[in-house]
């Protein structure tokens, strides 16, 4: 172990400028991949937008006190699906009815409002799936309050499906951009050992375990990498943060800045810094490859 | 002690030599003189346990380098210094990148001994101050001396030149046949590897042994010897 430490900043010492302006193309596609990173578990590709455009609608009966429909709408909103559970009163509802559609004040044969009050449920984004849906509406169903359920029927399954092969569309690309990096990083590897090679070939010949320079090379690129890869997350963080605090739409499809300091964010930055830095020690490894070749 | 027994080498279609046995005692300067394409460079490689001979062995105190333990064989490597013909890439390093280099093979020295040591041997072969300069701004008479003096900053034990009397220069051969010898002095074994003698050194050398189409010479220690440079 200790011969491994010895050669843990062998490429700093041989070839320290290459290395630095290696590590400043990482960094940089270490940014971006951060940055999408970071949207996506936030955004759940599309899943964020889609679910806070729809709502599930418990229209209620005329003879449903307002008390008793706002009681209603706190305990449907105790559900674990339940992301908010809004009551509207009649008058509300005349009143949207009326600015959705214009210059039907004076319908023939509505004397007043026809409209009934309703409960507008809205369901959280990690919940957003056909089971945790149907467990809310067959919640609302039998409740005799309950006029009727509008779910958005045969839509819903559709509007799921494209959010799920959203999700994968997104994560495949973020995927493909990983996989980008590690061969941008086994390039970079081969080349600067091969332009290193005289030098480790002279290490090799004066009896210098290969076995150390190799792990200790990988060891090496592992924790420049770790550095560079949180530097990295750290400075997409702060970028997302300011954007989302600046521009509502990103907050609307993205996410509120607040959500960048949840657990599940933090897991999912944490693998990324570990997985980049596992990917630049396989890297490396991939890279000796080339000296191992033609040398010794 | 390093011992060639009955080495044989086959290179470029044909048999160099074979059969070769020599001995090289340890601490002294051993001065290996051969024609061109008879094998030197490719004869010091096998003693330094670098190329595997296609017959015989190298036993290194006893005990065989090619057919020893892996351990005892990379011991002796780490205990080596090299002056090779083969630039080994260094064109573009500075002279202290020669000395960063050979330091990292032991995983690295301590900067500020390593700076010591580099400035005192630089003197030594008389390139002081030159620790900026690139290789390839160098003479090859420079060159070969800041790559003997970037060697001799592990301290090896053993030390192997190829073509480096002849590269650095008629002026330089005393100075370093006194540096050879005062390292033999201190119990290190230097061999070499020349078309000829080098012609200063002529005098401090015994009548030398032929081995296959070498010679083999033995330089004297400088106090065995009256009047030597």
């Amino acid at each position: 172990l200790r011969g491994t430490a010895s050669h843990v900043w062998i490429d700093w010492r041989l070839a320290g400028g290459s290395v630095a302006r290696q590590s400043l193309v990482r960094f940089i596609f270490l940014c971006a991949l951060a940055f999408g990173l970071l949207v996506l578990v936030l955004s759940g590709g599309i899943g964020r937008w889609l679910s806070s455009q729809y709502a599930v609608t418990a229209v209620l009966r005329e003879s449903v006190s307002a008390d008793e429909a706002a009681g209603l709408a706190r305990k449907i909103a105790g559900l674990p699906p339940v992301a908010s559970a809004e009551y509207r009163d009649p008058a509300d509802a005349w009143k949207e009815f009326l600015q959705a559609f214009p210059g039907l004040e004076s319908l023939p044969g509505t004397a007043g409002n026809p409209l009934p009050g309703y409960i507008q449920i809205r369901i959280r984004r990690d919940r957003f799936d056909a089971a945790d849906v149907e467990q809310v509406i067959s919640v609302l169903r039998p409740l005799p309050a309950v006029a009727q359920v509008l779910s958005g029927g045969d839509s819903l399954p559709r509007l799921l499906r494209a959010a799920r092969y959203a999700a994968v569309g997104s994560w495949t690309v973020f995927g493909a951009f990983f996989a980008a990096f590690f061969l941008l990083c086994a390039l970079q590897e081969q080349v600067r050992v091969l332009s290193s090679s005289g030098a480790y070939r002279y290490l090799l010949d004066r009896g210098a375990p290969r076995g150390r320079i190799v792990s200790g090379r990988a060891v090496g690129s592992a924790l420049w990498c770790l550095f560079l890869a949180a530097f990295a997350t750290g400075a997409a963080t702060a970028v997302l943060s300011f954007l989302l605090g600046r521009f509502s739409l990103l907050r609307a499809v993205i996410g509120p800045a607040e959500d960048l300091l949840t657990p599940s964010v933090a897991v999912a930055a944490c693998a990324f810094i570990l997985s980049a830095a596992l990917l630049s020690a396989g890297a490396s490894l991939l890279g000796w490859r080339s000296v191992g070749a033609s040398g010794n | 002690m390093i011992e060639a027994f009955r080495l044989g080498l086959f290179s470029r279609g044909k048999i160099l030599w074979d059969g070769l046995d020599f001995a090289l005692d340890d601490g002294a300067v051993w001065v290996i003189v051969g024609p061109p394409a008879s094998g030197k460079t490719l004869l010091l490689a096998v003693l330094r346990g670098e190329r595997r001979p296609d017959a015989g062995d190298v036993l290194i105190s006893g005990e065989s380098l090619y057919r020893g333990r892996a351990a005892s064989a990379r011991a002796f490597r780490a205990a080596c210094g090299a002056i090779t013909e083969r630039p080994d890439g260094d064109g573009r390093m500075t002279v202290e990148g020669l000395f960063l280099r050979s330091a990292l093979v032991w995983g690295g020295i301590d900067r500020r001994e390593r700076k010591e040591r580099q400035g005192r041997l630089l003197t030594i072969v008389g390139l002081a101050g030159t620790e900026p300069l690139h290789l390839s701004s160098l003479s090859a008479s420079e060159r070969a001396r800041a790559r003997l003096a970037a060697e001799l900053v592990r301290s090896p034990k053993f030390l192997f030149g190829d073509g480096m009397v002849s590269s650095a220069g008629l002026p330089f051969q005393e100075m370093l046949g006194a540096l050879f010898r005062a390292l033999a002095g201190e119990g290190n074994t230097v061999v070499l590897a020349e078309r000829l003698l080098p012609a200063r050194w002529a005098s401090l050398a015994d009548e030398g042994r032929t081995a296959g189409p070498f010679r083999i010479f033995r330089l004297s220690d400088a106090a065995a010897k009256a009047g030597s440079p």
